[in-house]
């Protein structure tokens, strides 16, 4: 059953058709969310409450948008929501480049060298993420990831565009930071 | 020449420059921030790579059942007012009925009770009102009781390895839960805290059954016994069915029944 038609049913009280809604849906806004939090169980929570605001206000929903959209905005507050009560909005970077960079410690392997250079680009891509602002963090995921415009990302967050672009702006400077030194490694450690 | 700024280049590659036809023609004529610009890109593009915990495939079932204890069902809202209207109609009949019985046996009792007054000082209120009223109310709470039971010990029974069919179940405790509430406000109302406690444990289980899509699987079925279980919850049922199936019809038990 496609989207609209489920969404009309559960805005009629069919919960049957929301529990599908749920289980089509959880995955892509559990994505969102851990994006957003970087943590699995906040964004386990964020999926929980997202289905429950979507619930409680599903007679807001203007049928002639995309459902999918419509959720993942709302995941987006709920995790705004959930880093504002962890104080988490105000948080500053603290990243050290060139820690970062020393701790890009290569083996003698050059095969090790690339495996042990992928899980360690994970991480470093997550610590980075880690190293972002909140808001830092919730614009760049949401221009970045989700492709939303700069001027919904700036009603999202309360600012003004300009505002809006300059946040996305000191995200990316502060993930070149971080992850140049990697950027560097991955690529003389693929060319060996 | 004046180079692009790394603000104007992150702006770039999302395309919200003012002016992007600029830019554009700047960076293919211009070495050093067509370096940069390939610099940002490739950052970008690692964090492309940022991992993202697995969720199974059944990560929206488990979603649900989190969160549909939280919404309560719609789909059966019809029924559930007509169950709720239904339990409602049961508590008023026991109003109306307590009244008509107090204007049939009360007052011939109270002259007859009067005119040896100063012989029995203490006679037991037997046909009060109220004692007419708790009368009906126990029996349906009983028979409320008594359904619930058969349904928990189905659950509670089951071989939860094999999953759980409750199709022909979930009707019956979308009833319930509804007539489920109007008691246990009652008893709220009454002050009877053992029975208020007892149908507030109950509720959940039987709305997880209610809305549950009939089927259950092994998971969902030893996780809902293990709920009925935690609490006690058929021996307690058990009990107090049995003790207000017993004050129902104790004319010991009516002189102190003054809860539900």
């Amino acid at each position: 059953m496609s989207d609209p038609a489920t969404v009309t049913r559960a805005r009629a009280g069919d919960s049957d058709a929301f529990r599908l809604l749920v289980e089509q849906h959880s995955r892509p806004v559990f994505r969102v969310a851990y994006r957003m939090t970087g943590n699995e169980h906040d964004a386990d929570d964020v999926v929980q409450e997202t289905f429950l605001r979507a619930y409680r206000t599903l007679d807001r929903f203007e049928e002639r948008a995309n459902f999918g959209t419509w959720l993942h905005r709302i995941a987006v507050n709920c995790a705004l929501d959930l880093l504002r009560a962890r104080g988490r909005l105000d948080r500053r970077y603290g990243g050290d480049p060139e820690e970062a960079e020393m701790s890009g410690v290569a083996s003698s392997d050059p095969q090790q060298d690339r495996l042990l250079l992928s899980a360690e680009l994970c991480d470093q891509v997550a610590a980075a993420m880690e190293r972002l602002s909140g808001n830092e963090r919730t614009a760049f995921v949401l221009r970045h990831f989700e492709g939303m415009p700069v001027e919904e990302i700036g009603k999202t967050l309360g600012i003004q565009v300009n505002a809006a672009k300059h946040t996305i702006f000191r995200a990316v400077r502060k993930l070149r930071e971080s992850l140049e030194p990697f950027v560097r490694n991955s690529r003389h450690a693929t060319s060996d | 020449m004046q180079h692009l700024t790394e603000q104007e280049l992150v702006l770039h590659h999302y395309h919200d420059e003012d002016s992007p036809s600029d830019v554009a023609q700047h960076l293919a004529s211009c070495d050093v921030c067509r370096a940069e610009y390939a610099s940002i890109r490739r950052v970008l593009e690692l964090v492309d790579e940022m991992p993202i915990p697995e969720r199974g495939d059944n990560y929206g079932e488990k979603i649900w059942s989190s969160v549909r204890w939280k919404i309560g069902g719609r789909s059966s809202r019809r029924s559930t007012w007509r169950s709720a209207l239904a339990a409602a109609a049961v508590l008023a009949i026991a109003f109306f009925a307590g009244q008509w019985w107090h204007a049939r046996n009360v007052a011939p009792t109270s002259v007859a009770a009067n005119a040896s007054n100063a012989t029995k000082p203490a006679a037991a209120p037997a046909s009060t009102p109220q004692v007419a009223q708790n009368r009906i109310l126990l029996v349906v709470v009983s028979d409320h009781l008594d359904s619930s039971q058969r349904i928990l010990s189905q659950v509670a029974n089951a071989d939860a390895s094999r999953g759980l069919d409750l199709t022909s179940e979930r009707a019956r405790a979308g009833e319930l839960v509804a007539s489920n509430r109007i008691y246990r406000q009652t008893a709220e109302q009454r002050g009877d805290d053992r029975l208020v406690s007892l149908l507030s444990d109950l509720e959940p289980v039987l709305q997880e059954i209610a809305h549950s899509d009939g089927k259950l699987s092994p998971d969902e079925a030893a996780a809902l016994q293990k709920r009925i279980d935690a609490k006690g919850l058929l021996f307690k049922v058990r009990l107090i069915g049995a003790q207000t199936s017993g004050q129902e019809t104790s004319p010991a038990a009516q002189k102190g029944m003054t809860r539900l």
